[in-house]
């Protein structure tokens, strides 16, 4: 079969699918070709799954310290089946949604594995035989997988990835986490809430890479305190099976060796982009380090009718920035002079407790040559925090010591992922912490932290004393 | 062909700037907006593009030196430099008919709008009202607290900078080695960028938001101009030459004080018409750099020399490339008297998002009916150019009857003025 349209997008992730919507609704016929189900790793096997599973995890500790509120019950017991059925549902409900806006946005989906013929040419091989789409332009938006290391070949059983960790219908005794950053901190703490004993093998001398030095400390506490074993500067060399389970085989940076026993290994030490087999070079579209396609301001490859958006263009692998990057292919595509002008790209970790961020950390806004001026605020001085049993962490502000712009948000703590909007609005507009600090705050909520902090870096925070 | 690249004019009150450092080294290949320099003013540290390709020949300025707006910085070559990277190049839509690509005729890209430079304070759609109007925000002087870039910034901020020249015509004619011609005999290809293109821009953002619409009407100069050969040697005293032009500026003040809608804007963004209490005239100004329209500021306080003299300077200016950026912005309302070089009239485009434009065209002697005489006049056509979103047919021909009034009588301005 051979179709024609004016665009095509490869992908239906959060990047591929909202780029496809926004086409159909500017007037561009848009067929969107997806090789499974819509929504990408993002809802079918990422975000909202492992959020599903971290509520969950939030629900045991209520309930586990609901004593302290003179609430009395029954220790709770896990049944992760259920919980993976739960989660399934929701899953299915927001794929199933995505299909209709698609439908009824107008959007073609074609179902199956696409490749470039030439840069006008798509072959899709799907299920019921091969489709030609012929496009004028095109977005390749197929993601990335995780990466896999020699020693850990993914069995899919005991050598897990994030994808198989999001199914379990049991938890495990034991889990060892090699790699210790985003994904596996995550799914590492949630079965840790539900009962497993948790080990965390992280080669780079800290966990987190990148996220501010305070918050990293803040959350190392939080992970000693919960008593997950955290070894840094140590390489996984390999396993043995001994009948009983699994020996991660370890090695420090000091030449020590350790065994870690355990049932399962979750190896999360990185994604890499899904940019093989796709015909790129029968497109012209040249690849670049690591597999990743780079691209210009206005998201086109070195084809200029090809754009690429998400994750595959390398740098943060965030879904809202995928779908960023989609609007701005999409509004190119349908002819309007758009770039994409980003300045605050946020990002959360549903760590327990939770880490939010966006803009420089107090590190790079040094290292950039400005003076900085840093206002922190502890959630322990919250009433509502206090109300709510969540005292753990605070809130960072980074301003600019000359300008009072603020340059970085940083925050741990209760709800820290929807503080962080009111954060990334700052920076994209370019607001002062007095902006913020000026800004009433409803009582008694979360949000007056960032009110506080915003005060405290000019050393004028109310409920706090002032350094 | 080699130019001189001076530093340009960094802003308000900023005479000079210490050089910080140098992105490049004589002999260096440069692309058009690539940074060349590192300059510190008083106010901020600014990274200064490349006007345009071509080899680094001299750098006249080394790291620590302060050195005044317009001095040269940096002589780059043009001739004989290596050819620039080909433009990026998009093909043809493809047939609908499953075939082939065919070998259509390369297209080029436009390129990408101005990226907002991390330091400029301007929230999200303030940068986007920028690139939709194909303005260069970082080229914007903000006038918010701490130099916040406001929308109304952007939207007065109309000319393009002058300071910078264009790229010598041999880079101009490139062609993509990727893109054979296939046209037979000679095609010259020029870019469409810079300065051609941001006129482009602003054009048709003018021609298609306001439904233009235009009155002609004649007036008669005889008065006017016995009035000017009365103060010709007054003003050789005073050194400025008095056109007819500032004449037809002072009657247009006046008549906008009976017709204050022609002053004023547009704001589509939220639903407002400005109307301006003061009048600052933009006039089109024909330049070897292209098309610019230097402002007269408060021309409602100025006499018919004042009016004049500043007509001269920012003419010059505008000329010899070293007019400021803040004197090609934020007019009121504009007069363009391209139809002194020929022509019988005109139908101008609006300097959006301006409401009218006031054509001046030539003036010459005609027989003209006066109480049963037929007698030899000097006259003129003048068109008024409005917005017709705001401004309706009959009030365009009342102010219009306000002009011919105020022209052709001079002694009205007394009492008008």
């Amino acid at each position: 079969m051979s179709k024609s349209t004016q665009a095509v997008v490869l992908g239906a992730g959060p990047g591929g699918y909202v780029a496809a919507i926004r086409l159909a609704q500017r007037g561009v016929k848009t067929i969107l070709v997806e090789k499974s189900r819509v929504g990408g790793v993002c809802l079918n096997r990422g975000c909202i799954p492992s959020k599903a599973f971290i509520h969950a995890a939030k629900v045991v500790e209520h309930m586990q310290h609901a004593e302290t509120m003179g609430i009395l019950a029954d220790k709770p017991r896990i049944d992760l089946a259920r919980t993976k059925a739960w989660k399934d549902s929701i899953v299915q409900r927001l794929t199933g949604g995505i299909g209709v806006l698609l439908e009824k946005a107008g959007v073609e989906v074609v179902t199956g594995r696409g490749r470039f013929e030439d840069p006008h040419t798509l072959n899709v091989q799907g299920e019921d035989g091969a489709t030609t789409i012929r496009f004028e332009q095109a977005i390749i938006a197929t993601g990335s997988r995780s990466l896999e290391i020699p020693p850990f070949p993914y069995d899919r059983k005991r050598i897990i990835s994030s994808t198989e960790a999001l199914d379990l219908e049991d938890v495990p005794k034991r889990l060892c986490v090699i790699g210790g950053g985003v994904i596996g901190l995550e799914i590492g703490m949630y079965l840790h809430r539900f009962g497993a004993e948790v080990t965390v093998v992280e080669m780079m001398d800290q966990i987190l890479p990148g996220i501010d030095a305070d918050i990293v400390k803040t959350l190392s506490r939080a992970l000693k305190k919960r008593k997950i074993k955290v070894h840094l500067n140590a390489r996984a060399e390999g396993f043995e099976d001994d009948g009983d389970g699994i020996r991660v085989k370890v090695t420090t940076d000091k030449g020590k060796t350790l065994d870690i026993p355990c049932d399962k290994v979750l190896v999360s030490v990185g994604r890499r982009p899904n940019t093989e087999d796709l015909g790129l070079d029968l497109a012209g579209v040249q690849v670049g380090e690591r597999g990743f396609i780079p691209v210009d301001a206005q998201l086109r490859t070195s084809t200029p009718h090809i754009f690429a958006i998400g994750d595959i263009t390398g740098g943060a692998l965030l879904a809202h920035k995928a779908s960023k990057e989609g609007l701005v292919a999409a509004a190119v595509i349908a002819g309007d002079d758009e770039v994409y002008d980003v300045r605050a790209m946020p990002a959360a970790v549903f760590t327990e407790p939770e880490i939010a961020t966006v803009g420089l950390t107090e590190d790079e806004a040094v290292s950039k040559g400005h003076s900085v001026r840093v206002g922190r605020f502890p959630f322990s001085a919250l009433g509502k925090a206090l109300t709510c049993g969540e005292t753990e962490g605070f809130v960072k502000i980074v301003a600019d010591a000359e300008d009072d712009r603020i340059l970085g948000v940083h925050i741990i703590g209760h709800a820290a992922s929807d503080l962080i909007s009111e954060a990334a609005v700052a920076i994209e507009a370019g607001l002062c912490a007095e902006d913020l600090a000026l800004t009433v705050h409803p009582h008694p909520t979360m949000g007056e932290s960032l009110m506080e902090a915003a005060e405290a870096v000019h050393g004028m925070a109310i409920h706090i004393l002032n350094p | 062909m080699s130019f001189e690249f001076k530093l340009p004019d960094l802003g308000e009150g900023v005479a000079e700037g210490e050089i910080v450092e140098w992105k490049v080294q004589v002999g260096d290949q440069v692309e058009e907006d690539q940074p060349l320099v590192e300059v510190m003013t008083d106010k901020a540290t600014v990274e200064i593009p490349s006007p345009s390709s071509g080899v680094v020949e001299k750098i006249l300025a080394e790291p620590g030196a302060v050195v005044p707006v317009g001095e040269v910085l940096v002589v780059i070559g043009g001739e004989g430099a290596p050819t620039p990277a080909p433009a990026p190049r998009e093909e043809s839509p493809a047939p609908a008919a499953p075939e082939p690509a065919p070998a259509a005729p390369a297209v080029p890209v436009a390129p990408a709008p101005a990226k907002a430079d991390d330091k400029v304070l301007a929230t999200p759609a303030t940068r986007k009202l920028a690139r939709d109007l194909g303005i260069d925000i970082n080229q914007v002087t903000g006038t918010g607290p701490r130099g916040r870039v406001t929308k109304d910034d952007v939207r007065l901020f109309q000319a393009p900078t002058t300071a910078t020249p264009t790229a010598p015509a041999a880079a101009a004619a490139q062609t993509s080695p990727a893109a054979p011609l296939v046209e037979a005999g000679a095609v010259e290809r020029i870019p469409y960028r810079g300065i051609r293109k941001k006129i482009g821009d602003q054009m048709v953002k003018s021609a298609f938001s306001a439904p233009h619409f235009t009155l002609v009407e004649e007036v008669d100069m005889t008065a006017i101009n016995e009035l000017r050969k009365g103060v010709k040697e007054e003003s050789a005293q005073r050194g400025v030459k008095v056109t007819f032009l500032p004449f037809i500026m002072k009657a247009l003040i006046a008549a906008l004080k009976q017709h204050p809608t022609l002053n004023g804007r547009l704001d589509e963004e939220n639903g407002e018409i400005l109307q301006f209490s003061d009048v600052h005239i933009g006039f089109a100004l024909d330049t070897d750099r292209g098309l610019m329209v230097p402002v007269i500021r408060n021309a409602h306080r100025r006499n018919v020399f004042e009016l004049a003299s500043e007509l001269q300077r920012l003419s010059g200016a505008g000329r010899d490339g070293s007019i400021t950026r803040e004197e090609l912005n934020g007019s009121t309302i504009t007069i363009t008297s391209a139809g002194s070089i020929g022509g019988l009239f005109a139908t101008p485009i609006i300097n959006y998002p301006e409401l009218a434009i006031l054509g001046v065209y030539r003036i010459e002697d005609r027989p003209v009916v006066i109480d049963g005489e037929i007698r030899v006049r000097k006259m003129m056509y003048l068109s008024i150019t409005l917005d017709h979103r705001i401004i309706d047919g009959a009030e365009a021909a009342r102010f219009m009857n306000t002009m011919k009034r105020l022209l052709g009588d001079p002694t009205r301005l007394l009492l008008e003025g």
